[in-house]
């Protein structure tokens, strides 16, 4: 069985607050004028990676299922005078950049996922497979604006980072990734929004996933 | 520290702007090149710039994407079957997926493109287009993509989480995307020069598709060593003092001493990050010779470390490396190696790859 316990956590939900109201809210948090650039999803996640510090030796994991809304649908509709600055800042995994490189700070291990449906439990996974003491697993989604009129963005902002650990000393919650039997019923699985609201309300889950175990988080 | 446990690779093929593996090796054997001058903008037209499409493909947009027949006919090649069940994991690797469909639909209106769009979309088309079961990771980290695919699925068979790990890893150009490059100014009209000595630095872009099925026990080959690091000092550049290539190749926990390697470098033909990690590769490496393939192949992004992977398995099956194909002498340092060479004289390549962010990727492949 794979096991970390989850030492610290930090949570945005800012649901459908505009990007500037987030920039306005925020602007503390960052060096003077460093906030200008920033997309409202990097905002986000630097708000709530940064209090964990993440150093050079941390695994960093990163869920996103659609990433940098904003800056897509900006950087396409800057066409045919195409924006580098916002071109930059759609590539996967922009958010957590943004975050690292205001804080200077490198780090070996950078696993950014994306996808749909599965897209939890197999990020969890990268982090329970981690072989570093301390893993930061992170994630977040931005709502977009015309992309989300077509239904293919998030209809809710939020970012969240935890603090993984190989030692149980300061636990709040436990993560297990446990053998089951290999005919056991895929269950659906958690979206990312749903992932966030387990963390933010403290509530455990566990469910069958796709690569036939047993997901689960426990609270102390 | 090593990022990954050693595993062996039972299957590895690629396509490109050549076509497939053998005729991508010939090619750059040769010493010719995919890249042509295409509009930048596809048929919005624009500056022509180097571009290696897949042959045959356009750079129009198309709904299901143009590129999805190649993707098919290259997964159709991949051994074994009842791939994305619990023991057979699939890891999708890409920077861009399909994004160029959401350029599509902003210049035509037509709805129709936008369900290939994000890699959300374009991943559930791919999974159900090619059969695939629901076990399916996905990693995007614009040009060192391919690697995290690799890594990670040496980390799933290490725990026993998998039998056999099937990675996929594909890029196709779109206009987002040269777009994107072009506003940057490094994608000119230009054609890419790896490693040469030249007054101004410029990239070429190509299609890049590749799969790899890695194994703990199966196969010729094996990836020895994996390892990673990200520098987190500027987007599109690097620390000016190489520390970052420097950081990753130490990472990998592995010396020169006693083995004799060859280099095949990222080399995307830009300058200042073409002579930080030639200084750094032949520092560590010295007297190994160097070479780069996206002068001939264009740049794969996220692709580009399993499609040039592919090519470095068949080259040392072959016995013979390409050389540096679009670049003549000087070179930047004088392990670039220009000519294409005979690989038994080695015991393995060393593979790297770089991406925004200073992010940086390497692999020692070698005989299993």
């Amino acid at each position: 069985m794979l096991e970390l316990h989850l030492t610290a956590l930090h949570l945005e939900d800012a649901h459908h607050e505009d990007p500037a109201a987030t920039r306005d809210r925020l602007r503390d948090h960052y060096p003077k004028g460093a906030t200008r650039r920033m997309t409202q999803l990097g905002l986000l996640v630097g708000s709530t990676l940064n209090p964990l510090n993440p150093g050079q030796d941390d695994t960093l994991i990163y869920a996103s299922g659609y990433a940098e809304t904003r800056a897509l649908e900006g950087f396409l509709d800057s066409f045919p005078g195409a924006s580098p600055t916002l071109f930059q800042t759609s590539i996967h995994p922009s958010a957590v950049q943004q975050t690292l490189i205001g804080r200077q700070q490198p780090v070996h291990a950078f696993f950014p996922l994306t996808g749909g449906a599965r897209l939890v439990e197999q990020a969890i996974t990268a982090a329970l497979l981690a072989p570093t003491s301390r893993v930061i697993l992170c994630g977040g989604e931005e709502r977009g604006t015309w992309m989300l009129e077509h239904g293919i963005a998030s209809d809710r902002t939020f970012a969240f980072a935890c603090a993984l650990s190989t030692s149980p000393v300061g636990a709040i919650a436990r993560l297990t990734l446990a053998p089951k039997s290999q005919d056991a019923p895929l269950d659906p699985g958690l979206s990312l929004g749903e992932f966030f609201d387990h963390l933010r309300q403290h509530q455990p889950f566990s469910f069958t996933t796709a690569s036939g175990r047993q997901l689960s988080l426990v609270w102390s | 520290m090593a990022a990954s446990p050693a595993v062996r690779i039972a299957a590895c093929e690629t396509i490109t702007g050549f076509g497939d593996t053998a005729e991508t090796l010939a090619a750059l054997l040769a010493g010719r090149s995919a890249l042509r001058p295409v509009p930048v903008l596809g048929p919005d037209g624009g500056d022509l710039v180097p571009m290696a499409l897949i042959p045959g493909r356009s750079l129009d947009e198309t709904s299901p994407p143009n590129w999805l027949p190649y993707l098919v006919a290259l997964v159709a090649t991949i051994p074994g079957d009842n791939w994305g069940q619990p023991r057979r994991p699939v890891i999708f690797t890409s920077s861009n997926f399909g994004v160029g469909s959401l350029y599509a639909y902003k210049t035509t209106g037509e709805t129709a493109h936008l369900a290939y769009g994000t890699p959300r979309g374009c991943l559930t088309f791919l999974v159900k287009q090619l059969g695939l079961g629901p076990n399916v990771t996905t990693f995007s980290h614009a040009c060192v993509s391919a690697h995290l695919g690799l890594i990670h699925a040496g980390r799933l068979l290490d725990a026993g989480l998998a039998d056999d790990v099937l990675i996929i890893s594909f890029d196709f150009l779109s206009p987002f995307v040269s777009g994107g490059f072009h506003a940057l100014k490094i994608l000119n009209a230009e054609f890419p020069s790896p490693y040469q000595k030249r007054p101004a630095g410029s990239i070429g872009l190509g299609d890049g598709a590749a799969f790899a099925v890695l194994t703990r026990d199966r196969g010729d080959f094996a990836i020895a060593a994996q390892a990673l690091h990200n520098e987190m000092h500027l987007f599109t550049a690097n620390r000016a003092d190489g520390t970052g290539f420097a950081a990753c190749l130490e990472n990998l926990n592995i010396s020169g001493g006693g083995r004799r390697l060859w280099l095949k470098g990222h080399g995307t033909g830009t300058l200042e990050a073409g002579l930080l990690e030639a200084r750094a590769l032949t520092e560590r490496f010295p007297h190994s010779p160097l070479v780069s393939w996206k002068g001939g192949l264009g740049h794969t992004l996220g692709s580009c470390g399993l499609v040039e992977l592919a090519i470095a398995i068949a080259a040392i099956r072959q016995g013979r490396a390409p050389g540096t194909v679009g670049s003549q002498p000087e070179g930047i340092v004088p392990e670039v190696a220009f000519d294409a060479f005979d690989t038994s004289a080695f015991d393995g390549v060393l593979c790297t790859s770089n991406a925004f962010g200073g992010a940086h990727a390497a692999l020692l492949l070698t005989h299993a």
